[in-house]
């Protein structure tokens, strides 16, 4: 690499977070976000076997909801079309959970154990076997790990001057995260993104800062963001050593 | 017939929630904004699908 990217963490959780990095171009900022969309694998039930399923729904009905349910997924161990299966078997009267699944790996579960597959009533019955596979979010939307992942440029905001005397006190709305004058960053919902209320009585400028961008990024649950970065981040490298070596020649 | 597992629009697991959210704010009387605020279910895309949700199961089941 030509030079190092700085990276600053403004919200970090283990599905949510936000940070800055320096240092880039817009066609780069953009190629990271895609990667994190479309080319990070993740397993997602593919295809299910029913063995008895008298609930209100169709097969496929089932199957899609199932296929929508995200699964923890460790990348060092699975490659690309690997297979994992999973089962459950649930009798009425009772709703079956996405948590009543029985996996055959230990480390692949349901991220999330609290979602309803289907209300079962008096004498209803659901059983199947489903397989999982690992697949990117090129091919299917299930299996895009991260979700609503965007972001934007970092706003200076600089202070020029105090409002004149007889202003009329209208909200300046931002949003976003700004840089202060001090070099501190702040996300404007903390200050109910208007300006105004930050900086009472002064005139402020907004501007874009040059080649800082502000992520924001959520995964389903399935790793946490900092793998999905990194993921992301190497597979652009990966495609790009790849086009070096194809032209190369 | 039963929540969506995902939000249509963005994709972000909303299900999950749907159990809570049915008890404290459709069948409880609690607020459903503030509800929805302390599931951390933010982005108005997400929350439509909880605030419009139908269940239809108690419905469909006698005509199997």
């Amino acid at each position: 690499m030509a030079h190092d990217f700085d990276v600053e963490f403004i919200e970090r959780g283990d599905r949510k977070a936000r940070f800055l990095v320096r240092g880039l171009t817009p066609a780069i900022a953009n190629g990271i976000r895609r990667a994190m969309i479309a080319d990070v694998p993740t397993l997602s039930i593919d295809s299910v076997r029913f063995v008895e399923n008298s609930s209100v729904m169709f097969d496929e009905m089932i199957a899609l909801r199932l296929g929508l349910v995200p699964l923890t997924t460790s990348l060092d161990d699975f490659e690309e079309g690997d297979e994992v299966t999973l089962a459950l078997d649930v009798e009425g009267p009772a709703t079956a959970y996405s948590g009543d699944m029985v996996s055959s790996v230990e480390y692949v579960q349901p991220a999330d154990e609290n979602i309803p597959i289907i209300e079962l009533k008096e004498g209803q019955h659901l059983e199947f076997e489903a397989d999982a596979v690992l697949d990117s979010g090129k091919s299917h939307a299930k299996h895009q790990g991260g979700v609503a992942v965007g972001y934007r440029h970092l706003q200076k905001v600089e202070v020029v001057g105090d409002t004149p005397e007889f202003d009329d006190g209208e909200p300046n709305i931002l949003r976003g995260v700004i840089e202060t004058e001090d070099g501190e960053l702040i996300h404007t919902d903390e200050f109910g993104n208007d300006l105004t209320q930050q900086f009472p009585g002064k005139e402020v400028e907004v501007s874009d800062v040059p080649g800082a961008f502000v992520f924001h990024v959520e995964t389903d649950g399935s790793f946490t963001v900092e793998e999905l970065v990194l993921r992301a981040v190497e597979s652009l490298g990966l495609r790009a050593a790849e086009l070096e070596e194809k032209v190369s020649v | 017939m039963m929540i969506p597992v995902r939000c249509f629009t963005c994709g972000n697991v909303i299900a999950e929630h749907w159990e809570e959210f049915k008890s404290r704010a459709r069948e409880g009387d609690e607020d459903p904004g503030k509800v929805l605020d302390e599931l951390g279910v933010e982005r108005h895309c997400c929350r439509r699908m909880m605030v419009s949700h139908k269940d239809l199961v108690d419905v469909v089941s006698p005509y199997q």
